[in-house]
């Protein structure tokens, strides 16, 4: 059991339709086999009969008047037939009126047949006219019929025969049933071969898949299936985890990028991004920008107007942040009041126009903190160019470069930009 | 032409064969249609058999009628018979006796020597307790009878001569 676990489904299903197949191949031919053989030797035990009627028929006349030399011709007339060993004709008084033997039995053969002749007739004696006795052995086969005449037993007569005729039949089938067998084992096995891939291809198929999958982490993959059976469902069903891991992800993703208040890049995947783009402007020689921003005075909204009031002014900030950036500026929540804007594919001037955006629209956007109550904002900016410091390289030195320009925009009185 | 004496039985048990084996010879032939009603069995001289045969065919029947036993010491006694057994002395009687049988359809039965070859139909001899049975068939369909293959096949059959 232990090995056939660790064979593939594919060999145990052949394995399993080999066995299945040959089982019922050898049932089947067990009961022909033995169907056969009660057949042949039904058979074979029939033609002894009709011989037998036939001989004893014309034995009659001989017995009647106990005449054994016509009764020896009679019997002589089975030369003609070699399967016959022996042949015994008695009269009522058990007497022997004629035998025949074959000149090619031997005697101590005939000597054998004669003496298990005798052991049957001792233990059973027919005595009526339709009442016969029959014995088989694996060697021979024999009849003991009596003779009437006028309704009278005037005698018996005895025929035995060899059953070299029926086990050559037999032997025929034999073969036969041993070649049919073989070749149907062997078209069972092809059709076994064939007929695994109906199993174990759709099984195969969603391994690789699955495979594919774990190794692209593409959870967006779909399989399509032609099955209408179980296969189909599984196919569904996984198709239906994939779709799960997908949105777990999706929302794993965005928990691990999005800054849970105002929806924009958290600080972590904005430094991923950014140095994405910036890498990829250093490589093509692009300009770009960073612009961060702190919002004016937010502590003492927070303390005046109370914490849900500081979330709602980060959250309209982050609205104004990203509808005054491009669309394909990065846009992140650095932590507090900080953001930051990177700007691909910018130089200064496209920076300066957009930091002084921002002012414009945070001095335009008034925020509804309560029924009726509004308030706006302002925010220091501090601005850095890479067209300006062609020599820094490093993200850390630019972000603390344009963090020092907005601490200044912050000196030089709030509601400005500086920089670096 | 030389008749032979009959022989004498060699004992009980040939006689007893005997006149089995007289009975069971209709079992073999076939008779002209008659209606009467017994089946008659008819010694004609001496009577080998004593009581045997009446013994032997008392409430029996051949051929579906009773059989009756007749003992006729003279041809002139013979009335009607079936099988007419004939064991006389003489050849001259005995050839009378087959010319009686062969008008009157009855099968002659003798254990005489010569008895098929001068126009007896079954001769009869038991030897050994073993039936020699020799038939002239002519004489029997010269006599209307009919004798069945079996019969014939374990018999020495005389025939006419084919011209």
């Amino acid at each position: 059991m232990a090995m056939l676990n660790r064979l593939a489904i594919r060999y145990k299903l052949i394995i399993l339709l080999g066995l299945s197949g040959g089982f019922a191949l050898l049932i089947s031919s067990l009961i022909m086999v033995s169907s056969m053989y009660l057949t042949q030797s039904k058979s074979s035990m029939q033609v002894l009969h009709q011989l037998t009627d036939v001989i004893s028929e014309n034995m009659q006349a001989a017995l009647a008047f106990n005449d054994a030399s016509s009764a020896s011709k009679i019997l002589a007339s089975l030369h003609a037939n070699p399967h016959i060993l022996l042949a015994i004709v008695t009269n009522n008084n058990g007497q022997i009126l004629s035998q025949y033997q074959p000149n090619f039995l031997q005697a101590e053969r005939a000597q054998i047949h004669k003496q298990a002749l005798e052991q049957i007739l001792k233990e059973r004696t027919p005595q009526q006219p339709d009442q016969l006795l029959e014995h088989i052995q694996p060697d021979w086969m024999g009849v003991v019929k009596p003779v009437f005449f006028e309704g009278q037993a005037i005698g018996t007569l005895t025929l035995l025969s060899d059953t070299q005729i029926m086990w050559d039949e037999f032997r025929k089938f034999v073969l036969m049933q041993i070649l049919a067998s073989a070749l149907t084992v062997a078209l069972l096995l092809f059709l076994s071969l064939k007929f695994q891939a109906i199993f174990t291809q759709p099984i195969l198929n969603l391994i690789s898949s699955m495979r594919t999958v774990a190794q692209t982490k593409n959870y967006r993959t779909v399989l399509e299936s032609d099955h209408k059976d179980e296969f189909k469902h599984l196919y569904e069903v996984f198709n239906s985890m994939l779709v799960d891991i997908q949105e777990r992800d999706d929302r794993l993703f965005k928990l691990a990028t999005t800054d849970a208040l105002t929806g924009l890049a958290n600080r972590h995947h904005a430094m991923e991004l950014m140095n994405t783009i910036i890498n990829r402007a250093q490589r093509t020689q692009h300009p770009f920008g960073l612009i961060m921003v702190d919002l004016d005075f937010f502590k003492t909204i927070n303390d005046t107007y109370g914490h849900q009031t500081g979330d709602l002014v980060l959250q309209e900030t982050a609205k104004v942040l990203h509808d005054s950036a491009r669309e394909y500026d990065l846009v992140a929540r650095m932590g507090g009041e900080e953001f930051l804007i990177v700007c691909d594919d910018a130089p200064l001037q496209t920076c300066i126009v957009i930091a002084e955006r921002i002012q414009q629209n945070l001095a335009n956007h008034e925020i509804e903190y309560a029924p009726g109550c509004k308030l706006n904002v302002t925010a220091s900016i501090g601005v850095y160019s890479s067209a300006q410091n062609p020599a820094e390289t490093s993200i850390t030195a630019m972000l603390s470069a344009a963090d020092a320009a907005m601490y200044q925009a912050k000196s030089a009185g709030r509601n400005t930009y500086c920089v670096a | 032409m030389t008749w032979l004496t009959p022989q004498s039985y060699a004992n009980d048990v040939e006689t007893e064969l005997t006149a089995v084996f007289i009975g069971r010879f209709a079992s073999y032939v076939e008779w002209p249609a008659s209606e009467h009603r017994h089946f008659v069995i008819t010694v004609l001289g001496e009577n080998l058999f004593d009581a045997k045969l009446d013994q032997l065919y008392h409430n029996k029947q051949i051929k579906d009628k009773p059989v009756k036993v007749r003992y006729a010491a003279t041809l002139n006694q013979v009335a009607r018979s079936d099988i007419l057994f004939i064991n006389l002395q003489t050849a001259s009687d005995r050839l009378s006796a087959i010319h009686f049988a062969r008008q009157h359809s009855m099968l002659s039965i003798s254990t005489a020597r010569g008895f098929a070859d001068n126009g007896g139909i079954i001769q009869l001899n038991i030897v050994e307790q073993k039936a020699q049975i020799k038939i002239n068939h002519t004489a029997a369909l010269d006599s209307g009878l009919k004798i069945a293959a079996p019969l014939l096949s374990i018999a020495t059959v005389l025939r006419k001569k084919q011209p």
